[in-house]
């Protein structure tokens, strides 16, 4: 114990090990653009002088070939001679040696004549992983968490008489998940930009982001991490004040912001995706948020918490259910359809054979839910009271239905749809 | 526009001075006549929640590495939480003094941030040298709210714990390079920088 504490201080008195110092400023051409005439040279600007590697700055076409000629140092500005570059997409890597001796390094993306692709598509990088799956799913469940208690809490139960310790429960699920939503959401950045960059964790810690700050994903975390931060505070307010007032704002910035990770995606960037997909993937993913989310604060806290609402809310509850999983459906149903082109696409691409996973899935959430509303509602409202104390558990399996469904909605949103078919080939074959 | 670096640590070291301050009113005047108005129960852990709450957009917009994304989102988390902490037992919804561990909890966590994520030496510039201050400073000064845990009504400690927040704050206000405090203090930084 007292040698592993004598690492730790150590390890903190010399922290030095770790890199970087300088900071790029700007750089030509800039993160991301699509520039007309193919650049003669590439310029970084840095906030401090600095040296350069042999390599240190690479201009890479799609197969990998590096087209930059040996960088010099002007000043502050670290400058390299560029090969006569036809139309295409390029990826600039860089590095670059700080006044005290600790590497730099970053990456971004332009093009010639040509849209310049995300930096999350920069030559090298990766692409998902099965580690940002998962983060995407925690954040998926936070998000739910958060959405659901606030939503049972304002549309289920209103009106009601909630015991008080009840409220300060729900107040403390819905802070958990936005808590969990904000980890979650620097942990997806993290991995993002980690996939982005291509380098090592310790040289990663002090690489540049500003290029991911940039893109869609980058705009998608900055506003989901204002927006939970927000959402946390309150929440809070609702649970140290006993005001239910306070969630409100914290339910509408909550729901308001699901469309974020869905905007992080691929629904954003592909062929086919307009105004229409964006607004029907905010709705697919904010209604099921509501419905899982508000199923397991239901079946967790409301269940045991309070007994004597249990009839009240499961009733209110499975009329709101119907709605949205309605919207659910019509926004599941017109999404499948945009991104597939032909119904073969179920089975034959790897996007549709996951959508079939989760159609499955949702089939299943579906069928138990239909149960609850066609079976036990009706019973409830003959005033049968055995359904009630044997419920808690079916809502409770449910709930990790819902869950399950939500893992394979995170690795789907990473997936990427099958290509559309040009319009040129698809007015020959109309005609 | 963005605001300069330096208006945003000044911003926030004057938020850590107020909270001192009253820290230390309350100390010099006593617990009981420094809650004779009931708001001012609330002043200065409402004030470190807040403070805590406004970092996020600091993390989210003013940081361009992943280190000093996480410093500053671990500043915001123990902030708010110390904060709400603190919040949640003066207003009666907590009622274990153990929640006030989460202050120890603040200093260390804030201090090993500032440590880690300064990646050079301490006299490399003044920026460099304070960061390393701070953060030793933290961690040594976390004692003071632990120790408060126990002895919540000690005069000495209270006065201390106070001092300590008012210290760190002057050390923000002097923070940046071009704040004309220290001085610059490594050739090798080159011309004074942000």
């Amino acid at each position: 114990m007292r040698r592993a504490l004598s690492v730790a201080l150590l390890a903190l008195a010399f922290p030095a090990a770790a890199s970087a110092h300088a900071t790029l400023r700007s750089t030509t051409p800039h993160f991301g653009t699509e520039v007309q005439r193919a650049p003669a040279l590439i310029r970084l600007r840095f906030d401090q002088h600095v040296k350069v590697l042999p390599g240190s700055v690479q201009v890479l076409n799609g197969v990998g070939r590096n087209f930059a000629r040996a960088a010099h140092v002007e000043g502050t500005q670290v400058v390299a001679g560029v090969a006569p570059l036809k139309l295409g997409t390029y990826t600039v890597r860089w590095q670059a040696v700080s006044a005290d001796s600790h590497v730099v390094s970053g990456v971004w993306t332009f093009g010639v004549r040509v849209p310049a692709p995300s930096v999350n598509a920069a030559y090298g990088a990766g692409g998902p992983t099965v580690a940002e799956h998962v983060v995407r799913w925690i954040w998926f469940l936070g998000m739910a968490l958060a959405i659901g208690a606030l939503g049972l809490r304002l549309l289920v139960l209103r009106g009601l008489e909630v015991p008080r310790e009840l409220d300060r429960k729900i107040a403390v699920a819905a802070g958990l998940g936005a808590a969990v939503t904000l980890q979650a959401g620097i942990a997806a950045f993290s991995l993002r930009a980690e996939d982005a960059l291509q380098l090592p964790f310790n040289r990663f810690l002090y690489g540049d982001l500003s290029p991911m700050a940039a893109t869609r994903f980058g705009t998608a975390f900055i506003v989901m991490t204002l927006g939970f931060a927000l959402v946390l505070a309150f929440v809070y307010l609702a649970w140290l004040l006993d005001r239910v007032v306070f969630l409100g704002p914290a339910f509408v910035l909550a729901l308001g912001l699901a469309g974020g990770l869905s905007l992080s995606g691929h629904d954003a960037v592909d062929p086919g995706s307009s105004w229409l997909t964006e607004l029907a993937d905010w709705v697919h993913i904010g209604a099921a948020s509501l419905w899982i989310g508000a199923l397991a604060t239901m079946a967790a806290l409301l269940w045991t918490g309070a007994p004597q609402l249990r009839r009240a809310a499961f009733v209110r509850f499975s009329k709101l259910a119907t709605v949205l999983v309605g919207l659910v459906l019509a926004a599941g149903i017109y999404l499948s359809v945009v991104r597939l082109p032909h119904l073969h696409d179920l089975w034959s691409e790897g996007y549709g054979q996951v959508l079939l996973v989760k159609i499955g899935l949702v089939c299943l959430a579906l069928a138990w839910g239909a149960f609850h509303h066609y079976v036990v509602r009706p019973s409830l409202d003959r005033g049968d009271a055995g359904f009630l104390t044997r419920i808690g558990r079916s809502l409770l399996g449910e709930t990790l239905v819902g869950v399950a469904v939500l893992l394979v909605a995170a690795v789907l949103v990473d997936s990427k749809p099958p290509a559309q078919p040009a319009p040129a080939a698809t007015a020959t074959l109309s005609r | 526009m963005q605001p300069h670096a330096e208006m945003i640590h000044w911003l926030f070291a004057t938020g850590i001075l107020l909270v001192g301050l009253c820290l230390l009113c309350e100390a010099i005047v006593g617990e009981e006549v420094w809650r004779r108005r009931p708001w001012r129960r609330y002043l200065w852990p409402g004030l470190a929640f807040t403070l805590g709450v406004l970092l996020w957009p600091v993390m989210a917009l003013f940081t361009n590495s992943a280190i000093h994304m996480y410093a500053h989102g671990s500043w915001a988390e123990v902030l708010m939480l110390a904060g709400g902490a603190e919040l949640g037992l003066v207003h009666g919804r907590l009622r274990s003094p153990l929640w006030r561990l989460t202050w120890p909890l603040a200093f260390v966590v804030t201090g090993t941030a500032f440590i880690v994520h300064e990646q050079n030496p301490w006299f490399f510039a003044r920026s460099a040298f304070l960061h390393h201050l701070l953060g030793w400073t933290f961690i040594v000064a976390a004692l003071f709210p632990l120790l408060l845990v126990w002895r919540p009504r000690s005069v000495a400690l209270r006065t201390g714990f106070a001092l300590m927040i008012m210290t760190f704050s002057v050390m923000l206000f002097a923070d940046r390079d071009i704040a004309p405090v220290f001085g610059h203090l490594s050739p090798l930084a080159g011309a004074p920088h942000r």
